[in-house]
């Protein structure tokens, strides 16, 4: 599944980041494969979201998030 | 003299730290074309002599955006002697990950750990001298909001010792193998990371023999197949495994997990229902503050102040018994001039304070968070709406912000777009012309300009999106930072810095303008002789000839006298000057700027409603102030787009002038006449189409739809028949 199908409150692992432009950015950033992240929210008009990676807050674009594969996991 | 660069993440207090290292020696940069890239200042330090350099924040040395490639190309050149890495302690694994980058070179380094006081409010701890020494570089604990510990990172610089070199930090058996293996050929192992990292990249600054350079790129290819993650994520990954062993060695967590402050804070001010409209709201006190009731008491009591101190020279200079010229230019050139500079202040201040608060506060980002979605529709990313909001202040700080937007494109859309924003110098022209004539009336049509200035920006950035910038892609990803209580100091500090940029500005171009204005309106021929003119020979003047002679051109948007066309050629140099020229041509006696109800008359006489409306909207469009121009041409870094930008603004002007001043006088009857014939128009076109479109399909029922379609008809009437059958048979049985 992809980023962008993990809901609030919900927690996984990254498998994979193409992201095209911004992956170079993302890697530095800390979502490497096998990085935990959280699911914090989306904006009131429901796009972009929020994650929790590395302890910090992170928001990124559905359309991009969409382009991290991800394994859902519980807490 | 040493060159001492601060480097960190964006939002680790930087710019704080750099204010409390120079004191009050930081030299006046942040404007455009000067210093927005990096400021300079001199390090508070009786001992040696140090130069600070603020660079824009980064998270790597692989940048994605301008601003970030300024700061990396400083530490990839090595322009500097010393490196004070600023790391955010309240977030170490990510700010480490800079850290180690920059410990890979050779430059030396000290660390200072910001924002340590947040750190022990949460009750956790962080072993420094334990950092220092698994890094090797000194370690200074600060906090640069709180100014704590920052005259111990003055003397760590003061007494850095340069002779002493660092161990490298090693990685793993495997990467170290491979980054050896590149280093045979770049023979630098800081290249060679860079290499192993960004590939091809980090290698435009260095040559390579032919050899060598294919013997690398064999060995890069090669080393690609062992690993069972992506390259270019083995060595970030190697560096945040070691980063994490370092935290858990140094970190002391705190027990207890609550929920943060901030998150509390963002459960209401993101929340998916209230974010809107608070978000609405606070935009609105922004605006309310600066330009309802209390920003205008503010500027009228500050005003009347300075022009009573004003009028208490030129009468003390008239006494002396100068020359008639030299009163006339006091009197009006230098003293109109000053006197628009610093009666448009207030508001500013009041503008420029709020926006401090927003920005150092940490809402700016949620601003950007939450609008996202509305202005990627029009091209732009969320983080547009900050350099826009700031376009309603000036459009000069608006365009030096956009250089906070990731993507090339997106800065140099919205740089084009922000002089369709209206700035508050063009505030005054509103509100002389629609106090003048449509009286209680006036707060609506001066809220439509703001409103037509936002609808005309978008629809260019649309229009720009697709057809300049085709190809471009707004990238949005944007971190978060935590809320913090927005300092006194800091927030004075913004205010103050933005406020003298806009002084030293309008005191320099405005007072030159005024000047010029003056020379060019009380100088010309009567009678074939070049001579001083009185007040009431304003028309014979320079700028009544050239306003004369251009004035057919704006005849078809409504303007009918040449004090109007010379206003708005006076409007080019400062929008503030627009309406001291009125005054000036009209011969007003008195600041116009100060009291513009000393204006009303000459406009009642000289405009109706709609050539007002017309003229305000053209004022509002046309091409902003020299100074908004210069700052354009140094955002958009070409001529060829820049002079585009300067003629579709004209041009636009010129258009929805046109538009409005038609429109404006037909009486309301007749545009209910023209939008009900229109809408009749575009529903006949649309229905043609629609008939011309369908005419040439000839349906064989062959197409899968139809054809499921009509076979669900068909076996609905089949069991309609079957069921009324075997109704039928029911009944005939019975």
């Amino acid at each position: 599944m992809t980023l962008r199908e993990v809901l609030p409150g919900q927690f996984c692992i990254v498998r994979q980041v193409f992201a095209n432009n911004l992956r170079k950015r993302l890697i530095d950033m800390g979502l490497i494969t096998g990085t935990k992240i959280y699911v914090k929210k989306t904006a009131p008009l429901g796009d972009p979201m929020e994650i929790i990676v590395r302890g910090y807050s992170l928001t990124l674009r559905k359309s991009e998030a969409s382009t991290i594969i991800v394994d859902r996991i519980d807490g | 003299m040493i060159n001492v660069a601060l480097i960190g993440n964006p939002n680790s207090g930087k710019t704080t730290l750099y204010n409390e290292l120079t004191g009050s020696n930081q030299s006046v940069g942040n404007w455009p074309g000067v210093t927005v890239e990096k400021k300079t200042g001199t390090l508070r330090s009786k001992r040696i002599k140090t130069n600070i350099i603020d660079l824009p924040g980064i998270y790597s040395l692989s940048t994605i955006s301008l601003e970030e490639e300024i700061a990396a190309n400083y530490v990839i050149n090595k322009k500097m002697d010393l490196i004070v890495n600023i790391v955010d302690a309240s977030n170490l694994e990510r700010n480490l990950f800079l850290t180690f980058q920059l410990l890979e070179s050779d430059i030396p380094i000290i660390i200072a750990l910001n924002a340590m006081d947040i750190v022990e409010k949460k009750k956790e701890s962080i072993n420094y001298n334990h950092l220092s020494k698994l890094l090797g570089v000194p370690v200074v604990p600060i906090s640069a909001s709180k100014k704590i510990g920052i005259n111990r990172l003055i003397k760590t610089i003061e007494t850095y010792d340069y002779s002493k070199k660092r161990e490298p930090i090693k990685y793993d058996d495997d990467i170290e193998k491979i980054i050896n293996d590149f280093d045979k050929y770049i023979k630098n192992r800081f290249v060679s990371i860079r290499f192993f990292e960004d590939g091809l990249k980090a290698l435009d600054k260095i040559t390579l023999a032919k050899e060598d350079l294919k013997d690398l790129l064999f060995s890069f290819y090669k080393a690609n197949e062992s690993f069972e993650i992506d390259f270019d994520m083995v060595l970030p990954n190697a560096r945040y495994e070691k980063i994490i062993g370092y935290v858990n060695e140094i970190h002391k967590k705190s027990e207890i997990q609550g929920i943060s402050d901030s998150d509390k804070i963002d459960r209401v001010l993101t929340h998916k229902i209230f974010g809107l409209p608070i978000f609405g709201a606070i935009m609105f006190l922004v605006f309310f503050l600066a330009f309802g009731p209390i920003g205008i008491f503010i500027t009228d009591a500050f005003v009347g102040l300075i022009n009573d101190f004003f009028n208490l020279i030129i009468n003390g200079i008239n006494s002396l018994g100068v020359a008639p010229y030299v009163s006339s230019l006091i009197a009006n050139g230098v003293f109109g001039g000053l006197a628009a500079v610093v009666g448009f202040l207030p508001q500013l201040a009041i503008l420029f304070l709020v926006l401090a608060l927003l920005e150092d506060s940490g809402y700016m980002a949620r601003a950007a968070f939450i609008m996202d979605r509305l202005l990627r529709r029009f091209g732009l990313s969320g983080k547009s709406f900050i350099p826009m909001l700031i376009g309603f202040g000036c459009s000069v700080p608006a365009m030096a912000s956009t250089r906070t937007l990731d993507n090339d494109e997106d800065r140099k859309i919205t740089t084009m777009i922000i002089p369709f924003v209206s700035c508050g110098a063009k505030a005054p022209i509103y509100g002389v012309f629609a106090g003048a004539l449509f009286g209680p009336r006036s707060f609506i049509v001066v809220f439509s300009m703001y409103i037509l200035g936002i609808i005309v920006a978008i629809l260019s950035a649309v229009l720009f999106k697709k057809t300049l910038f085709k190809r471009a892609q707004a990238n949005y990803i944007m971190e978060l930072p935590e809320y913090r209580r927005p300092t006194l100091k800091n927030t004075m500090r913004h205010t103050w810095e933005r406020s003298k940029d806009f002084l030293v500005k309008a005191g320099t171009v405005l007072l030159a303008a005024f000047i010029i204005i003056w020379f060019f309106s009380y100088f010309g021929f009567v009678n074939g002789q070049f001579r001083l003119l009185s007040n009431d020979e304003i028309g014979y003047s320079i700028l009544g000839a050239i306003g004369k002679f251009i004035l057919p051109l704006f005849k078809p948007i409504g303007f009918t006298d040449w004090q109007a066309t010379v206003a708005i050629l006076t409007g080019f140099i400062a929008k503030e000057s627009v309406v001291g020229t009125l005054g000036i041509l009209y011969g007003v006696n008195g600041n116009v700027i100060q009291n513009g109800t000393l204006l009303y008359s000459s406009i009642q006489a000289n405009f109706t409603t709609a050539q007002a409306y017309s003229f305000m909207v053209f004022a509002l469009l046309s091409i902003p102030c020299i100074a908004a121009v210069t700052a354009m041409k140094n955002e958009l870094k070409s001529w060829k787009l820049f002079s585009f930008t300067l003629l579709y603004e004209i041009f636009v002007a010129y258009l929805v002038s046109f538009i409005v001043y038609r429109i404006v006088q037909v009486p309301l009857e007749d545009i209910l006449t023209y939008l009900f014939t229109f809408t009749a128009i575009i529903f006949v076109f649309f229905m043609i189409r629609k008939i011309i479109k369908n005419k040439g399909k000839t349906c064989g029922g062959n197409c899968s739809k139809c054809g499921e379609e009509k076979r669900r008809i068909i076996t609905q009437n089949i069991k309609y028949k079957e069921k009324n059958n075997v109704d039928k048979g029911d009944s005939n049985g019975e």
